[in-house]
Formats: C-alpha cells, sequence, structure tokens
C-alpha cells in the first residue's frame, strides 16, 4: 500500500470468555483506517463476539481494544452497529424514514426534536442509497436489499466513522447481495472503514480489501487474498482433518428402499 | 329513552364519575403501555401476570382489611414474585421461561380464588375478578390518576428510548442507550396500571383495557406516534361505551369494557384495508399487498 496507514481499530492481546470458553483467544491484530475488513472463520469462531467486543459489550479477559489514535486531543471515532437481517421486527410500525431518523436520536437531548440539521442528514443518507422515493413505506414493503439499505442509511445518519455489519449478506439474494457488496466497496473508496462477519469466503473475497480470519485464536490477517489462502482455510476451517477421515462412515443411501 | 337519559343521567351519581374518570384515566397508560406489549409480543405473558395478582388482594384484604394502599402493595408484591420467580424459574431449573410463568400464574390465581372464597366479606369473588364500578372509592381514584400521569409522563420523556428499546434493543444499547433500564420501567408500570385498573376491569379482564385498543391501533397504523395516539383515543372510547353499556344493561364493568373494546378490535380485524382481512380479500394485485414485497426491477 502506497499511502501510510494509521490504524483506527487495535487490538492488543484481547481475550474474550463464552461461558467455559474462550470465544477470543489472545487476538493482536490492527483495522487500518478507511479499510473494508471481513471477519471470516467458522461457525463459533468468534466473528459476532469479535464485534460485540469492539461495542464494549462484553467483558475482556485480557488484553484491551483501542479505538483511534493515540492523540489526546483527537475525538474517539463513533461506531455504527447494523444487526442480523432476521432480528428486525418487520411489521413495526415505522417508516423507512422513520428507520434512518433513529440514527440521529443518540445525539438528541431530552425533549428536543429533530433539528433542521438532523432532517438534511436523514435526507442525505436515504439519497445516498437511493431510498428517497421510498421514504414513506412502512419496511415491511420493500425488497431484501431495501431492507438492507434502509439500515445502511440510519449508520449513515448517526455520522459513524467505523461501521461494523453482523453477517450482511444472509438471506440476500443474488441481485440484493451484488448491489450490497457495490455499496461497501464505494464506502471504501470514500475512506469509511467497514467491518463485517462474513461466513462466505466468496463474498468475502468480491467485496472486501482486507481479512481476519479467525478459529479463537488470529490465524491469519492483512490483503483478503493472502489471508484466504488454501492453507489458512484448512487450518482454521478443517484443522487439517477430512471428512472422509472419520470411524463413523457418513449415512449410505443405498439402503433406502424403492 | 332519550339522549339524556341515555348519556347524562347515569352520570349526576357519585359513584358513576368515579368509575368513568378511574377508567378514562387508566385507558391514557393502558392504551400506551398495551402498544408496548403487542410489539415486544408480551401479551400473554401481561394476562398472567394480572392473574396472578389476586393472591396479594385476598392477603391484604384477609389482614387489614379494604384498605386501599394495603390491597395495592398485596397486588404489587403478588405480581412481583410471579415475575421473580419465573425468572428464577427459568434460569435455575430445565423448566423454559413461558412454562415457568404459565405454570406459577395459574397456582398463583388459585390461591387467590382460594383465599377470596374464605374471605369474610358480602363480596363475592366476581366482583375481584370481572371488575365492579361501584368498588372506586376516592382514594382508589387517586390512586389512579397518580399512576396515569407518571406513565404519560415517562411516555412524553422517554418516546425515542421507548421506541427504539422497543424496535432495536441492540441498536439502543449500541448508540448508549440504557434497555435493561427502559424494559424494568416499562414491567414496573405495567405492574402499577394493572393493579389500579382491577376495582373497574378485575383481574380476568384487566388486561383487556391494554391490549385490544392496542391490536387495534395496530391494525391501522404505519407510524410508532400514531399507534400510540390512536391506542389511547381507542381505549377512552371503549371505558365510556363499556361504562355505560354496564349502567343500562346491568353487566359487571370489566366486561362491559371489553367487550366494547373487542368490538373495535373485530372491526378492525376485518375491515383495515392494508392489514386486515379486507386488505387481503379486496386488494386484487398480490404485488399490493404488505406481506410481498414490490418486485425489484
Amino acid at each position: 500500500m502506497s499511502i501510510a496507514t494509521h490504524n483506527i481499530l487495535r487490538f492488543r492481546d484481547v481475550s474474550v470468555h463464552y461461558g467455559e470458553r474462550l470465544a477470543l483467544d489472545h487476538l493482536t491484530l490492527d483495522i487500518p483506517c478507511g479499510s473494508s475488513t471481513a471477519i471470516v472463520g467458522p461457525n463459533g469462531a468468534g466473528k459476532s463476539t469479535l464485534l460485540r467486543a469492539i461495542l464494549g459489550w462484553l467483558p475482556l479477559a485480557s488484553g484491551d481494544i483501542r479505538l483511534g489514535d493515540s492523540h489526546p486531543q483527537h475525538l474517539l471515532p463513533r461506531l455504527a452497529y447494523l444487526p442480523q437481517r432476521q432480528a428486525v421486527d418487520w411489521d413495526f410500525p415505522v417508516t423507512v424514514r422513520g428507520v434512518v431518523e433513529q440514527g440521529r436520536y443518540a445525539s438528541l437531548r431530552l425533549f428536543r426534536r429533530l433539528g433542521e440539521a438532523d432532517h438534511r442528514r436523514v435526507d442525505r443518507a436515504l439519497e445516498e442509497l437511493g431510498l428517497t422515493e421510498l421514504a414513506d413505506r412502512q419496511i415491511r414493503r420493500l425488497s431484501g436489499g431495501q431492507q438492507q439499505r434502509v439500515f445502511l442509511a440510519r449508520a449513515l445518519a448517526q455520522g459513524a466513522d467505523i461501521f461494523l455489519l453482523d453477517e450482511p449478506f444472509a438471506g440476500l439474494d443474488l441481485f440484493a447481495t451484488e448491489e450490497l457488496t457495490h455499496i461497501l466497496r464505494a464506502w471504501e473508496a470514500q475512506g469509511r472503514t467497514v467491518l463485517a462477519a462474513v461466513h462466505d469466503l466468496e463474498l468475502a473475497r468480491r467485496g472486501f480489501t482486507h481479512g481476519v480470519l479467525l478459529d479463537a485464536t488470529l490465524v491469519a490477517t492483512g490483503p483478503i487474498d493472502t489471508v484466504l489462502s488454501a492453507a489458512n482455510i484448512d487450518r482454521a476451517f478443517r484443522h487439517g482433518r477430512c471428512v472422509h477421515d472419520r470411524e463413523t462412515p457418513l449415512p449410505h443411501t443405498t439402503d433406502f428402499p424403492p | 329513552m332519550n339522549l339524556h337519559e341515555l348519556i347524562v343521567t347515569p352520570f349526576t351519581y357519585g359513584f358513576m364519575q368515579r368509575g368513568l374518570l378511574s377508567a378514562v384515566l387508566l385507558s391514557l397508560s393502558g392504551g400506551l403501555l398495551g402498544c408496548i406489549l403487542v410489539l415486544r409480543r408480551l401479551a400473554l405473558m401481561g394476562d398472567a401476570l394480572s392473574h396472578s395478582l389476586l393472591p396479594g388482594i385476598g392477603l391484604a384484604w384477609l389482614l387489614f382489611g379494604p384498605s386501599t394502599p394495603a390491597l395495592f402493595l398485596g397486588a404489587l408484591i403478588a405480581g412481583l414474585l410471579t415475575a421473580l420467580g419465573s425468572a428464577l424459574l427459568s434460569r435455575l431449573t430445565r423448566v423454559k421461561e413461558d412454562s415457568a410463568f404459565g405454570s406459577l400464574f395459574i397456582v398463583f390465581f388459585a390461591a387467590g380464588v382460594a383465599l377470596i372464597s374464605k374471605l369474610p366479606t358480602q363480596l363475592s369473588l366476581a366482583h375481584f375478578l370481572f371488575g365492579n364500578i361501584l368498588g372506586v372509592s376516592p382514594a382508589d381514584l387517586g390512586l389512579s390518576a397518580a399512576i396515569s400521569g407518571l406513565t404519560v409522563a415517562a411516555f412524553a420523556i422517554f418516546y425515542r428510548s421507548i421506541l427504539l428499546e422497543t424496535f432495536d434493543p441492540i441498536f439502543f444499547r449500541a448508540t448508549g442507550g440504557h434497555g435493561g433500564l427502559v424494559h424494568a420501567g416499562f414491567l414496573a408500570l405495567t405492574v402499577l396500571n394493572l393493579v389500579a385498573a382491577l376495582q373497574t376491569m378485575g383481574v380476568v379482564l384487566a388486561l383487556g383495557l391494554f391490549l385490544l385498543p392496542a391490536v387495534s391501533a395496530y391494525l391501522w397504523c404505519d407510524h410508532f406516534a400514531r399507534m400510540l395516539l390512536l391506542s389511547v383515543a381507542l381505549a377512552v372510547a371503549g371505558s365510556l361505551a363499556g361504562i355505560l353499556l354496564s349502567y343500562h344493561a346491568g353487566l359487571s364493568s370489566g366486561a362491559a369494557i371489553v367487550l366494547c373494546l373487542g368490538v373495535f378490535f373485530i372491526g378492525s380485524a376485518l375491515l383495515s384495508p392494508r392489514y386486515g382481512l379486507a386488505g387481503r380479500l379486496f386488494v386484487a394485485n398480490p404485488d399490493q399487498r404488505p406481506d410481498s414485497p414490490p418486485k425489484v426491477k
């Protein structure tokens, strides 16, 4: 990389317990500012745990996570978190604009209404994600890709510096997946930092420039293509095993009655 | 019977004025809380909670007689015991939350029925189960006013926090909200309002005043704020109509109010153009239906 980068997120020896188990095992890694990073790994590798740890929801068993640079006069970067699509009640009485306006709530004091500046931000976010004409629709009456864009717009309206996405591609069809890949690529080009838990390796390759491969411990981090090398994937997902090595044989389909 | 006799005459009696005022006050807060119950899918939990208040009332009556503060405290303690007990049961044993709640509330309810049938009073069990407008004393009315005022104020001040905690608790937390606090406050207000509604509505029917207007409003609205307002309006209208019905037809006030609110609910479910049966039957183009998202070009 030719431009000197600084790291917006720094993990130093971070461990997090999940019940008895270590969900994150002494993790040390850096996320460069303005990069788009896919967090990949098998089920239970700690992808979502990593996002939650950044938000400060989980007690760290060791180490620390630093946001922003160490300059004392610089503001801490603001975080936006996108929930998984299945977690949303799509029948809720709220319109597209209503959801995007929620992005401004945290910056409002009690008793204050949304001001002109807030409305401008909401309008800009709607515009950027092509939702202006759908603004008054109830959120159930949208396609899957449009629904995902509503929540991206809410994150934009927050004015966040770091976007944390939990499985953003889950349940999207082909068109919507390509659209989201395109949006995330554009955000990266604009210098926004995106961090997404992704379980589909192919999508991780296509949509992101950086990768973090987890299996509770850090397996690899860096540019996405180096991270997702055949050797690394084998190490994280198969631990060198093969399904055919198992002692109990896989079921045979020949025994079924005709 | 002319209009004057229909609407004005009943309210020349002091007990009717108190009953009406108490019902209207609780409609204001019940309509608001009901919306959260509906949207968070806590309707059945709320119903169970209201049933479980009975032994608290029975015991308080047995020990202290018909004193408003004692009955109120008794009901409050019974409600909290059910909520806490089921939370503990579901954490410490194999029993899941819904079964824990369901089992505890039915035991509490049975204990309440047993207690009250042994009470040394002329009042019948029906009074406690289905409400009796004659029972609203000036002290009860003061209590209803205080609880209703508290609830409405909480909704006005914390509207945005309540909306976020109901719609997207994870996002609320991520933007620095105190989700647990909002939820605990909501549960506390629900128990307070249920207890306050007991005189007019009774333990079996109290939740109707909360739930029915909210679920009716849910069938019409695409905005959270409008749903809250419509729900309150329906609750007030239903209480007013119900109290008149109970006076003229000699019904228990709780049953009459629930019946009137039930008409709103059935009507909404049938007639709502977008989310009711009518919407499903008479919208020709399937793409226009609310449950089928428009096609992406």
